[in-house]
């Protein structure tokens, strides 16, 4: 059997084509024979020229207008067919050596010489040339020769135009010969034979038959050149003839060859209509052709030689002749019954040939299923020829049926949905990957073959489909075998082979985590000089609501937008599984990227079987520019490949349908199916500044005792590569008040900070109280999560120069100063204390300037008024942390140290402030509230309780509540002053006050009001018992002037001196004391004086004054 | 004798596919299924437009193989029935009558309210219904 027949065959003219002169190079060969095969066709009109006809032309009717030669070229050996006389077309007719001159000897002669041989075993042929190929000058310029054709180089147009003539020329004497042969053949005849007739010819009785049968077939073969030579009216002439006797010899072979012919006639005659009557005609006779055929099948000779294969030739040309929609029913029959014919066939070669004729027409049909099954019958064919090239033949049809059987190699697979990549292409695929049974054997027949055929790369790529796509069917032993069998294939593959199939293992995208330096990237506000306000959260909350409800509404992934920044390391998490029972050993793995914008880092994963892994792989975005990540590159088997996360997304997507085998990542025990999918615009943006903080003396918590005061360090260094050029710190977060200063000035001086540069500023804090709740709770060290306040750093790179461009992006640092407040001294309560202390009456008092001594001591006696009425405010504390607390009370302008409280550790202390220094000046009305709480919170403001502990803590104890709770309810007699201040003084200082003398005295009285104060007076003198000296029967002090009852009248804030004298007559320790009543008291002083009846007396008294009387010896 | 019955789904992915002859033919008999896809789809694609077809769901002898012959049958929702028999001479009508019960098995197995549509039919019932079916063609064809 013959490869490539059709009912036009008969018409053809073979020609061999043979490389002459050494083997040619395969681009050369190639070009060469692209030349020459070109002209199948050479119309008859064009070849008159090199036609002379020499004798009458046995061709009588042949159509020189219209008509054609039909040439078909065969490269290569084309060994003699015993059945050359039944068909002329299979008889090699002539013979074209091509020559490339370059290659071969420089000698012509031997080029000649090697033709000549190379065309002995071709008897068949009627005409040999021989072209040689770019020849060399020398040999051009040698003497003509008739032997070889010598083709100087030239432009591909004129070569093509060379070469028409010359095979015109060809066709022309090839024409000739035939003339030749047939005007021999009809005069002396001609003996034919065929492998069928070597024995019967012997029959003695069918002597007169036989020659008869001999008539028949010279007409037959007369009619076969009839129709080489282009003549198919000449050619239906002689079949007609030829019909007649072989049906009346019986010569029923030869009956089918002419009735062939005839129907190759009747096509060529009738080229280019398509009638139906024409279709039926053509059927009808092919039928009886196949019928014939199969009549002359001998049962005797079938072990020799056998008819059959001309039953089925003619089979499959009726079914090319058909082969179209319309009749597919019938090509089809036609062709399972040719098919079916295979098993009688002798020649493996035959059946070859059929199944793949078979798999071809069903190909053009349309039965792609039909195709690609005989396409499998005939690599089996081949598989059964023990060889390599055997091998590469069954390898290549295998491949060609992968697309049907849907495990076709991805890089056909690009190929084919390059133009349409419509998702549903893929949903199909999942579909029909249900044919497993099927695809495994055809990929298992795969590996077979390339493994015999020795392309590794194959073999590698079919083991690696098969493991990835059919694991779940594969035993254990199996998947260990396909295993090995790719390490096999690796090892016969250079390193760095890069395979268009993905093994093991599968990989999916996990997540992608974003540094907080990629959310932190705040759009800037040109116009603005704050431009960070607004642009973006700023608070402390990464969530918004507004942001999510914004991204989770339809394609959230897709929609959002991430920006990478050059030269800062950017990671994604992979999630891998190897699902089979081998450890997989993953040499590397890397993200793969398209564009050359990103550098990639390898790393080496070992998965145990059965496992899934999560996996960070990072890279360097490298230049600005988007970035697209389809997948990752995976090194593994010994191979190089590219796993995209699309594929394995539509597999889960089928596994999550059930329409897939299995769900590799769940069977690996990691079952969530999240739907990650890779954000699909990713910027990378040119570099920015980086700022990175650290904490000096603590980038953990800073454990602060409660109010303690610390400074820290806040180091700024810049780890980007463009200088920072801008740079705001603000705070914010809870607890702000512990944050009392931020040293940023510094900052300003430092900038721009160029890469790598470093900067560091001051926080002071101040640890703020614990709550309540703190308090109670047992742990020491209550540390609340974001209970600490934060720095805000704003920074920014340099401002392009370009106005249009958009300003590159400005940062957010955010630096959380890390607070841990433990509980110091714990105050346990507050009393305000009430203390009454005379006044001395002394020299010293009647001055108003302190006394030397009198600096270091809290307690200042009013010179005027004493210590009447002191109010202390008593804070108790106790200390139930490990260390020592030294207190120090001090008010605020008053920068005196006085003796400092230590209380050691587990006890407690009481803390004494006097609350005397802040009386108004003036009594005067508070109107308001506010002014009233002013006041109050002033009070309070300048009472500070300092505290050091150890060599280098150091706080102020929070005492303003305690305070204020105490100070409830007497704060207006502590903030106000008495309306009168009463004094006492000694007409003329100096001398001591002595027994039995007059002693001059003066009451002074200040009015403290700003309105004028009508007053009675009255002055009393008591001894140490308490008794008044004055009055009585045993007065023990004389007086003059006026006592009691003195009217006086005192501008507001002056002084009313009244004078009078006493005579003491006993020394010893007295004690004076003036009071007042006040007469018509206004609003303000009965209010100070909380009187409830509006006609009561107001009634003031001074504080007592002590008088010490000596004697007189 | 009924070698092989299957069901093929509208996308050409096999949903049932059964075996009866005990042998280890599975692979020729997957094959000769998946190629009379060809078929199908081919009637599928270029529906012949008489009014008399036009509803026809049998789709006749998709093909001849070998020892076999291949019977189709397309229901309205593009789910193809598929038979295989090794008898020479089957009569149309008892092929109809076949593809009817299996059809209605078909349609009880998936109107299961745990089945997934588009996976495969594991069912038990279907199983043995399918198996009764075929039991029952081949004695209907030695009366």
């Amino acid at each position: 059997m013959e490869p490539d027949v059709s009912i036009e065959t008969s018409r053809q003219i073979r020609v061999a084509i043979l490389p002459i002169g050494g083997p040619i190079p395969p681009s050369y060969l190639r070009e060469y024979t692209s030349l020459i095969a070109r002209h199948t066709r050479v119309d008859l009109a064009s070849i008159a020229s090199f036609y002379t006809e020499q004798q009458k032309s046995p061709f009588a009717h042949q159509p020189w207008d219209t008509g054609s030669l039909s040439f078909k070229f065969v490269l290569g050996d084309c060994s003699a067919s015993p059945w050359e006389d039944f068909q002329p077309c299979r008889k090699v007719l002539a013979v074209l050596g091509i020559c490339h001159l370059p290659s071969s000897s420089p000698d012509l002669d031997s080029v000649s010489d090697q033709f000549v041989s190379a065309c002995r075993p071709y008897g068949s042929a009627l005409a040999t040339r021989c072209f040689a190929f770019c020849p060399s000058d020398a040999q051009l310029a040698e003497k003509k020769r008739e032997d070889i054709v010598l083709l100087a180089s030239a432009d591909r147009q004129a070569m093509e135009l060379h070469m028409l003539t010359l095979v015109q020329e060809l066709a022309a004497s090839l024409l000739m010969e035939f003339e030749k042969w047939v005007l021999r053949a009809e005069s002396t005849g001609t003996i034919l034979k065929t492998p069928l007739d070597s024995q019967s010819s012997l029959g003695s009785e069918e002597v007169i038959k036989a020659k008869k049968r001999r008539l028949g077939r010279a007409q037959k073969t007369i009619g076969d050149y009839c129709l080489l030579a282009g003549s198919p009216a000449d050619a239906n002439a002689h079949y007609s003839t030829a019909i007649e006797l072989a049906r009346l010899t019986g010569d029923v072979f030869w009956h089918a060859g002419a009735l062939e012919g005839s129907v190759c006639a009747l096509l060529v005659d009738r080229v280019g209509q398509q009638d139906p009557a024409m279709e039926d005609e053509v059927k009808y006779r092919y039928y009886t052709v196949i019928q014939l055929y199969r009549r002359a099948f001998l049962q005797d000779n079938a072990q020799r030689v056998s008819t059959v294969s001309f039953e089925l030739e003619a089979t499959l040309k009726l079914a090319r002749y058909l082969c179209r929609r319309e009749h597919s029913k019938e090509v089809s029959d036609l062709l399972m019954g040719a098919a079916d014919g295979a098993k009688s066939l002798i020649d493996a070669t035959d059946r070859l040939i059929l199944f793949i004729e078979i798999a071809r027409l069903f190909g053009s049909l349309g039965y792609r299923r039909k195709a690609a099954f005989f396409s499998r019958q005939v690599s089996q064919l081949y598989s059964q020829q023990e060889n390599v090239s055997a091998a590469m033949s069954a390898l290549q049809v295998l491949a060609l049926t992968t697309d049907v059987y849907r495990v076709q190699s991805r890089k056909n697979k690009k190929k084919e949905q390059e133009p349409s990549t419509n998702p549903p292409q893929s949903i199909v695929s999942l579909f029909e990957s249900h044919w497993s049974t099927i695809q495994m054997v055809v990929l298992r027949e795969i590996l077979m073959s390339s493994i015999r055929a020795g392309d590794p790369l194959s073999a590698w790529g079919a083991g690696a489909r098969l493991l990835r796509s059919f694991y779940p069917l594969i035993t254990p032993a199996g998947q260990s075998g396909l295993a090995s069998s790719l390490s096999n294939a690796a090892d016969r593959l250079p390193d760095g082979t890069r395979c268009a199939d993905p093994c093991l293992p599968f990989i999916r995208l996990h997540s992608f985590p974003l540094h907080p330096s990629q959310n932190d990237m705040i759009k800037r506000n040109p116009a603005k000089k704050e431009w960070w306000t607004g642009s973006a959260p700023t608070g402390p909350f990464i969530y918004t609501p507004f942001t999510k409800s914004s991204s989770s509404t339809g394609n959230a992934a897709k929609d959002q937008i991430i920006t990478w920044i050059v030269g800062e390391p950017v990671q994604v998490l992979v999630e891998l599984a190897n699902p089979c029972s081998f450890e997989l050993v993953v040499e590397s793995i890397y993200l793969s990227v398209h564009c050359r914008n990103f550098d990639a880092f390898p790393v080496t994963v070992t998965l145990p079987p059965n496992t899934s892994k999560t996996v960070l792989l990072s890279g360097i975005p490298t230049e600005p520019g988007p970035v697209n990540i389809p997948g990752c590159i995976v090194h593994c088997f010994g191979v190089i490949t590219e796993h995209l996360f699309k594929e394995v997304d539509n597999l889960l997507l089928g596994a999550a349908q059930g329409l897939v085998l299995s769900d590799p990542f769940r069977t690996c025990g990691s079952g969530k199916v999240r739907n990650v999918t890779f954000p699909s615009n990713i910027a990378v943006i040119p570099s920015l500044p980086l700022l990175f903080s650290n904490l000096v003396g603590g980038a953990g918590a800073n454990v602060l005792y409660e109010g303690e005061i610390r400074d820290i360090t806040v180091n700024l260094t810049n780890v980007g590569t463009s200088p920072v050029e801008e740079v705001n710190v603000s705070v914010s977060g809870k607890n702000l008040d512990s944050v009392i200063r931020v040293d940023n000035e510094k900052l300003g001086t430092v900038l721009p900070l160029k890469p790598g540069g470093e900067v560091s500023f001051t926080v002071t804090l101040k640890a703020w109280q614990l709550g309540v709740a703190d308090t109670d709770s047992d742990a020491r060290r209550v540390s609340r999560e974001g209970s600490s306040p934060y720095l805000v750093i704003h920074y920014a790179g340099p401002v392009g120069s370009n106005p249009e461009e958009p300003l590159p992006p400005g940062r957010r640092l955010v630096v959380p100063l890390n607070i841990c407040v433990v509980q110091g001294l714990r105050f346990v309560q507050a009393r305000l204390l009430s203390m009454e202390i005379p006044a001395r009456f002394a020299q010293q008092h009647s001055s108003t300037e302190p006394g030397p001594d009198s600096v270091k001591t809290l307690v200042k006696i009013d010179p005027y008024k004493g210590s009447w009425g002191l109010r202390l405010l008593e804070l108790e504390l106790s200390n139930r942390t490990d260390v020592v607390f030294d207190l120090t009370v001090s008010i605020e302008a008053d920068d005196t140290a006085y003796h400092k409280t230590r209380i050691d550790r587990d006890y407690s202390a009481r803390v004494l402030i006097p609350l005397e220094h802040f009386k108004l000046p003036v009594l005067d009305e508070i109107s308001s509230k506010p002014e009233l709480n002013a006041s109050i919170s002033a009070l309070i403001n300048k009472i500070k309780v300092r505290w050091h502990s150890g060599r280098n803590s150091h706080g102020e104890l929070i005492v303003k509540e305690a305070v204020q709770q105490a100070l409830q309810g007497a704060v207006l007699d502590i903030l106000l002053p008495d309306p009168l201040t009463f004094g006492f003084r000694v007409e003329k200082g100096g001398d001591p006050i002595r027994a039995c003398e007059v002693t001059a005295l003066e009451a002074v009285i200040r009015n403290n009001t700003k309105e004028t104060i009508r007053l009675s007076l009255s002055v009393n003198c008591k001894d140490v018992a308490g008794e008044n000296c004055c009055e009585g029967h045993d007065a023990t002090v004389l007086w003059a002037g006026v006592l009691n009852n003195i009217p006086l009248e005192v501008p507001p804030l002056k002084e009313v001196v009244h004078s009078f004298s006493f005579y003491f007559l006993v020394p010893g320790d007295y004690s004076l004391q003036a009071s007042a009543v006040i007469i018509d008291a206004i609003d303000l002083l009965r209010a100070r004086a909380r009187s409830t009846l509006p006609d009561e007396p107001i009634f003031c008294r001074g504080s007592p004054f002590h008088v010490q009387v000596i004697g007189t010896t | 004798m009924i070698v092989c019955v299957a069901v093929v789904g509208h996308q050409n992915n096999p949903l049932y596919l059964e075996s009866f002859t005990g042998g280890d033919d599975a692979l020729k008999l997957h094959h000769i299924v998946h190629c009379s896809l060809d078929v199908i789809d081919e009637r599928v694609n270029n529906p012949k437009r008489s009014a008399s077809t036009l509803n026809e769901t049998f789709l006749g002898l998709l093909y001849p193989t070998e020892n076999y012959k291949v019977y189709g049958y397309l229901t309205n929702t593009k789910v193809k029935l598929i038979m295989v028999t090794t008898d020479l001479d089957v009569k149309d009508a008892d092929v109809r009558s076949f593809f009817r019960k299996f059809h209605a098995a078909y349609v009880d197995a998936v109107s299961n309210p745990f089945h997934v549509p588009g996976k495969k039919i594991t069912s038990n019932s279907f199983s043995e219904r399918v198996g009764t079916i075929v039991k029952s063609f081949g004695h209907s064809m030695s009366l």
